[in-house]
């Protein structure tokens, strides 16, 4: 194994070679890989995660204590960016070609093609430390401050904490929902019932509202729920970044070890709510669409 | 069967009398119609063109970078700038904590990044092709297998993917690649099998069918060509999230140690106190070069699209 | 009264900087109650028209002119008091009620929706409302919950023309309302439209490709050619003595059965429907493709000039000062009674064929007017212009090998069979000529899926195809018609049964079925789909040759297979893409590609049927020249009985998997046996007889769930008109049918129980007792 976790475990601390073999026993590195994997597979099925070589704690209840934090901040970056995204990627597609439209793609292009987490510190610099003329107006670290007390400065103080982050995620993804959006408006353009409901005597929004969004509404749901994995990514830099204590902190902290069970626990945990996720799209879909559900 | 010569009960056309007068040399059609048509297609787009100039400045910046920088410029034992300088005359884009010309670490990142990119990009490429081609075009078991195969591996996600596997690869420019190819060929391989699909579904398939081809005549003549495009564009863009990617994975610290990318200038940048010493040009430098070369690979990518497929033009 | 008023209408796409004019200068009135027809070619500009009298265009289109309906100018109207005449006073049946409906949305709510919208109305009451509506179609209220895909496509249309009467329309713009749908459906449909429309005194502009509908249903009818209306009138009059050359030859290329001029002569015109855009020279738009050309065509303006009662024409001929065009083509009702006898019918029908010469055309008249009716025949003679029934002599790409006696001393069989032809009989009867093809027993099965039963797609087929032969297999979409032309190239394996191939059976090893595809060859339906975009017209014609290993003189062999397929000369097509063609010359490369293999069988599933009216003759007379100059067997599939008129030598009426009808194309479709085949015959929207139309109910069954008993027994007409004691009905119902077996070339066969109580009067009286 290339990166020895007994090594940096031990790093500072003399040990024998003896002391060393024994630690590898103890943790279970002596034995090949392969039997490493079907144990570990064996004990994840049955809930059993393992200790944290790092924390001295079990991986559980490590996970359950960071797991709050990362719901808030994904639910919340993914709640602003779909709704930005798809209201932006409708008004892109119905007029696409306009001034509107190249803006917004434009716009959302360029946040895609930057780095989460580099952009996540650019926005620390500019408005947690301070750069030039703007003052430092936002927390960098974290997500409260344990100085505040009561139930209310201390939601507001959340809050606060949660600007900045959160705001690195949904500029970085947002522009995949507005381009899923647009493109799906646009296949939904020729359509033939749209000119139904024109000639029906519909005006313009309603026939973008109650027939072109509800149809191209359709593929983009399950590209949201499909890029819960990305979102996912974002998280763990953005979590790093601005040190917020959930699960892409924690993930974090277990590669710099590394911290195998650790990084196992998390690993099950982010592909289980991808999973998660793909089934509430497939539900979703199949309540959505008529032609899906009679089937 | 009945396959002999004496079964054809006309003549061969070629002894018709209609067309003895037509019979000169004349050579095969132009090969290269296609390719002017998308040349010119490509050309009426100013994005697209502009893409591909970027492209090209990086690649000749990054193939010529040797030319001018050495250990001088790269080795901390070996530089003697001021630490953490602000730009000036003599480092045009200020210095980083170990008094190195952030300029010239960004231009010599830009070997580790783009080569990289574009080697995961190739492996995933190969690797997504190939699986969604035969996926789309062997619709028995082989295609069920390969199709649960992929869909197990979309249901991972690929950055804590490809963290563990680096983890257990060990650090280094390789494992990185490898598990960027491992996290990203999914994608590949159901856009691939897709477009399979549909194109298997048009009838020149089931002309060429008839007319005697079997199944690897019919993926490397029909389908192959009329996927190739769509390949073409999603490489594009697959070198764009792979840089994306590999700056992720070098930034969580997963890189090599010794190389210097765009990735680990970040990585440093955060850990040695860049942020907190608003040392905003050791940030700015290689995240403005991460966001320029995928940009442009982006914009190259959707010019292709559009030229190839028509039907987004509109 | 008139209602509407169009005026000097004109449309203008704008293509970049190009302006492409799409409609010039339509003018008619229409008064409620009446039906105004507008026919015309893909690219005629005539869903352009009818969309533009609601501004229903694309925004950036360009309309002049002047749209008066019901006293207010629709084309300068504020766009909110077009949205109150929109669907209140004007509504539209589009086509393809697929794509026109939403598919997420319930078809009560799409129809309650303009109601809620233009009457003000409650929800209650716009849903009690769409319940009549429904109800007035024919689709059971209770529907209303449903989606468009639950519905078959005849329900779907019915549901959009209960939609477009859902706020008591004054007009009613319907567009292509039957395209896609089958004959039987679609005279369901026209039949519902009409009635309801003459009911509430609504007037209807009913656009379609297809001419010989409109004449059955309409009051008025327009036809347009390159965006103009080149002749308006009376629609029986316009439709049976035509005027503009445009009109006559589009009259000729929908086959009359019964008619014997059409008889193995299929109609057409030469050259491609102008696409919209193409520059249009002064002078007369069609004068390219017209046969009867004059030089002041090319020189002077054209615009409808009177010709006759209530008519207008836009050709010069009509003016007094030029040479009358004569009703040459107008097809005659008179000549009914002159039907050729199966005996001798292809013969005397096809000059070409009896004329070994073929080379003089003024020889083959006389051939062909050796039956009783010479009169149109001689009158075109003396207009001294090409004749439709003259397949060999019309094309200047006629492929003149088969007077070649090199040849023919080459290959003893096409001798040997123009020979047989010239003593007056069909191919198909000619003693000791082995079947090419010879199906036995089969059957495809396709398992169950999705909880239905497994699809019996072929349910039990023989079916020979003899050297030679033309044989037509017709049926309505989904009876497995397609299933059984693939099997018989080998692309489908059938479930049980043979495939034999001059006497051999066809086995499915590939090196087998590859040796089997240089002898038959599958030509598709969609010309376009057919080419793989990406090769050039080289390319695609060398695929097969190249795949066999032919490649030694690949140059020539394509070469010679394009001027084969018409397409002459084959320099100018070679590195064309199939994008750049028109769709008759894409079927043509498709053709040149499986003859560049020198098949000795086609198979071609619905060959013209996405071709537009005019190509589409062209087509089939290219089938047809290759039988007759290579002897190139064919079985040709399709949903139309008119094709296998113009076409065949005998003809297969399938059912539900099964053959119900087998015999010579006189005896099958002008004595039809089968109920089943005289329903069909009796929807056609123009037969020589006119008899009324016998409408099954319902759609097709799905092969999933096929009837025990007779399977068309809950569909047919003749058991459902029996008592329920009647001992036949327990046949219809309760005995299997055997399979139809053997040639039907002396008689026809037919698999019906009540096949003798069914015996029609005779369709057509002289003809019937001619045939014995």
């Amino acid at each position: 194994m290339p990166a020895d976790p007994v090594q940096s475990m031990t790093r500072g601390h003399p040990t024998s070679d003896a002391q060393m073999a024994a630690l590898r026993r103890s943790l279970g590195l002596d034995k090949p890989i392969w039997l490493r994997f079907i144990d570990f597979v064996n004990d994840a099925l049955h809930g059993r995660l393992g200790q944290s070589w790092q924390f001295q704690q079990s991986v559980a209840s490590l996970i359950g204590s960071r797991l709050g934090p990362t719901v808030l901040l994904m639910g919340t970056a993914t709640l602003i960016s779909v709704t930005l995204g798809l209201w932006l990627g409708v008004r892109s597609g119905w007029r696409h070609g306009s001034l509107f439209d190249r803006a917004a793609s434009g716009v959302s292009l360029t946040l895609w093609s930057m780095p989460t987490f580099w952009l996540g510190m650019i926005l620390l610099v500019t408005f947690s430390v301070g750069l030039g003329p703007i003052p430092s107006i936002l927390p960098a670290n974290g997500m409260s401050d344990p100085s505040i007390s009561g139930a209310l400065p201390h939601t507001l103080d959340v809050v606060r904490h949660l600007v900045l982050p959160s705001m690195t995620m949904v500029l970085v993804v947002f522009a995949q929902y507005v381009t899923i959006m647009r493109s799906s408006i646009i296949d939904e353009l020729g359509s033939p019932y749209l000119l139904t409901a024109r000639a029906k005597g519909l005006t313009d929004a309603d026939v973008r509202r109650k027939h072109a969004v509800p149809n191209a509404l359709l593929p983009t749901v399950t590209v949201i729920f499909l890029h819960i994995g990305g979102i996912i990514g974002g998280a763990i830099t953005v979590e790093t970044v601005y040190s917020w204590p959930g699960l892409g902190y924690l993930t974090y902290q277990a590669l710099k070890v590394p911290d195998l069970p650790l990084l196992q626990g998390t690993f099950i945990i982010f592909s289980s709510s991808v999973i998660l996720m793909n089934l509430v799209a497939d539900v979703l879909y199949r309540i959505l669409d008529p032609r899906v559900r009679a089937q | 069967m009945t396959g002999t010569q004496a079964d054809i009960r006309h003549p061969r056309p070629s002894q018709l009398p209609a067309s003895g007068a037509v019979r000169a040399e004349s050579a095969k059609p132009p090969p290269f119609n296609a390719f002017r048509r998308f040349v010119r297609g490509f050309l009426a787009r100013p994005s697209g063109v502009a893409g591909v100039a970027i492209l090209f400045a990086f690649a000749v910046l990054a193939l010529v970078a040797p030319a001018f920088i050495g250990p001088a410029q790269l080795d901390v034992t070996k530089v003697s700038g001021p630490l953490l300088a602000p730009p000036s005359a003599h480092y045009l884009l200020g210095t980083d904590e170990s008094g190195r010309s952030v300029l010239a670490l960004a231009i010599w990142g830009a070997r580790a990044s783009l080569s990289v990119g574009v080697i995961a990009t190739a492996l995933t490429v190969i690797l997504g092709s190939t699986i969604g081609l035969l996926a789309g075009h062997y619709q028995g078991w082989l295609g069920a297998v390969l199709m649960h195969v992929t869909d197990w591996f979309i249901a991972l996600p690929s950055l804590p993917l490809a963290i563990s596997l680096s983890a257990v690869l060990g650090q280094g420019s390789a494992s990185i690649t490898i598990a960027i190819a491992v996290t990203s060929w999914t994608s590949t391989a159901r856009l691939v099998r897709a477009q399979t699909l549909a194109v298997e579904a048009r009838p020149f398939v089931e002309r060429a069918r008839a007319l005697g081809a079997s199944n690897s005549q019919i993926v490397v003549r029909q389908v192959l060509p009329n996927v190739m495009p769509l390949i073409l564009v999603s490489s594009t863009l697959t070198v764009a999230s792979a840089i994306l990617s590999e700056a992720t994975l070098t930034f969580l610290g997963l890189g090599d140690p010794t190389s210097v990318s765009w990735g680990s200038m970040l990585d440093s940048a955060f850990s040695r106190g860049a942020v907190t010493a608003e040392a905003w040009w050791y940030l700015l430098t290689p995240g403005v070069a991460i966001l320029i070369v995928v940009l442009g690979f982006t914009l190259t990518g959707r010019a292709v699209e559009h030229v190839l497929n028509p039907r987004m033009v509109k | 009264m008139t209602m509407l008023e169009v005026r000097d209408l004109s449309v203008t796409y704008r293509q970049g900087a190009h302006a492409v004019p799409a409609v010039r200068e339509v003018g008619f009135t229409l008064a409620g109650g009446e039906i105004l027809g507008v026919a015309g070619e893909s690219g005629s500009g005539k869903s352009t028209m009818a969309m533009s009298l609601l501004r229903l265009l694309p925004v950036g289109t360009e309309v002049s002119g002047d749209v008066t309906f019901n006293g207010e100018n629709l084309r300068t109207a504020s766009w909110g008091r077009l949205r109150a005449v929109r669907w209140a006073q004007a509504s539209v049946v589009f086509q393809g009620a697929m794509s026109a409906l939403n598919p997420v949305r319930t078809i009560g709510q799409q129809i309650c929706e303009p109601i809620l919208l233009h009457d003000k109305v409650t929800e209650r009451v716009a849903r009690r409302r769409t319940a009549d509506l429904l109800d007035s179609v024919g689709v059971p209220a209770r529907r209303q919950d449903d989606y468009p895909h639950e519905l078959s496509g005849g329900q779907r249309q019915r549901v959009m023309i209960a939609m477009a009467m859902a706020c008591r329309p004054n007009l009613i713009i319907a567009d292509e309302p039957t395209t896609a749908l089958d004959v039987m459906v679609q005279a369901q449909i026209l039949r519902l439209l009409t009635d309801l429309v003459s009911d509430a005194n609504i007037g209807v502009i009913m656009i379609s490709h297809d001419l010989s509908v409109l004449a059955d249903v309409c009051t008025q009818l327009a036809v347009m050619y390159t965006g103009r209306f080149v002749e308006i009138g009376p629609a029986a009059e316009l439709f049976t003595q035509p005027r503009h050359p445009y009109t006559q030859a589009l009259t000729r290329a929908f086959p009359r059965i019964g008619d014997p001029r059409s008889r193995l002569a299929p109609g057409g015109l030469p050259g491609d429907p102008p696409t919209p855009g193409q520059a249009v020279a002064a002078g007369c738009s069609f004068a390219t493709r017209c046969s009867q050309v004059m030089p002041d065509c090319g020189t002077r303006d054209i615009t409808l000039w009177p010709a006759g009662d209530a008519r207008e024409a836009a050709c010069l001929r009509v003016l007094p000062e030029y040479p009358d065009p004569g009703e040459a083509a107008a097809p005659d009702p008179a000549v009914a009674g002159d039907v050729p006898s199966p005996a001798d019918g292809p013969a005397k029908s096809d000059p070409a064929k009896s004329d070994p010469a073929k080379s003089d055309p003024a020889k083959s008249d006389p051939a062909k007017t050796d039956s009783a009716e010479s009169r149109p025949a001689e009158s075109r003679l003396a207009d001294g212009r090409p004749t439709e029934s003259r397949p060999a002599e019309s094309r200047p790409t006629e492929h003149r090998a088969g007077t070649d006696p090199a040849r023919q001393a080459d290959s003893g069989q096409p001798a040997g069979q123009s020979a047989g032809q010239t003593a007056g009989q069909p191919a198909g009867q000619q003693a000791g000529q082995a079947a090419i093809l010879e199906v036995r027993g089969l059957r495809v099965t396709y398992p169950s899926r999705g909880g239905r039963g497994p699809a019996r797609a072929v349910d039990g087929v023989d079916l020979t195809v003899d050297a030679g032969e033309i044989v037509a297999l017709i049926g309505e979409s989904g009876c497995g018609k397609s299933t059984l032309a693939r099997a018989l190239v080998g692309l489908v394996k059938p479930t049980s049964g043979e495939v034999h191939y001059r006497g051999t059976g066809l086995r499915y090893s590939n090196s087998a079925l590859k040796r089997y595809r240089r002898h038959a060859q599958l030509v598709l339906q969609d010309p376009a789909g057919a080419l793989n975009p990406r090769q050039n017209v080289f390319d695609l014609v060398a695929e097969g040759p190249r795949l066999h290993g032919l490649t030694s003189d690949l140059n020539v062999r394509v070469r010679d297979a394009l001027a084969l397929a018409g397409l002459r000369p084959p320099e100018h097509f070679l590195s064309r893409f199939p994008h750049e063609l028109s769709g008759g010359q894409q079927q043509r490369v498709v053709i040149a590609g499986a003859l560049a293999l020198e098949p000795s069988l086609i198979v071609a599933d619905e060959p013209v049927a996405s071709l537009d009216a005019s190509v589409r003759g062209e087509i089939l007379r290219l089938i047809l020249n290759l039988r007759n100059d290579l002897g190139l067997s064919a079985l040709v599939v399709s949903h139309d009985l008119g094709l296998a008129w113009n076409i065949a030598d005998r003809v297969a009426v399938m059912y539900l998997g099964r053959i119900v009808e087998l015999g010579s194309v006189e005896e099958v479709l002008l004595r039809p046996k089968h109920p089943y085949t005289r329903a069909l015959l009796s929807v056609l929207p123009d037969t020589v007889a006119d008899r009324a139309p016998i409408l099954l109910s319902g759609e097709p069954p799905e092969p999933t769930s096929i009837a025990p008993g007779c399977r068309f027994h809950p569909r047919c007409p003749v058991a459902g008109a029996l008592t329920a004691d009647d001992p036949r009905l327990q046949l219809c119902r309760g005995r299997e049918l055997p399979v139809i077996s053997g040639g039907g070339r002396r008689e026809s066969l037919v698999a019906c129980h009540l096949a003798t109580e069914t015996e029609p009067a005779p369709m057509v009286g002289s003809s019937a007792e001619a045939g014995g």
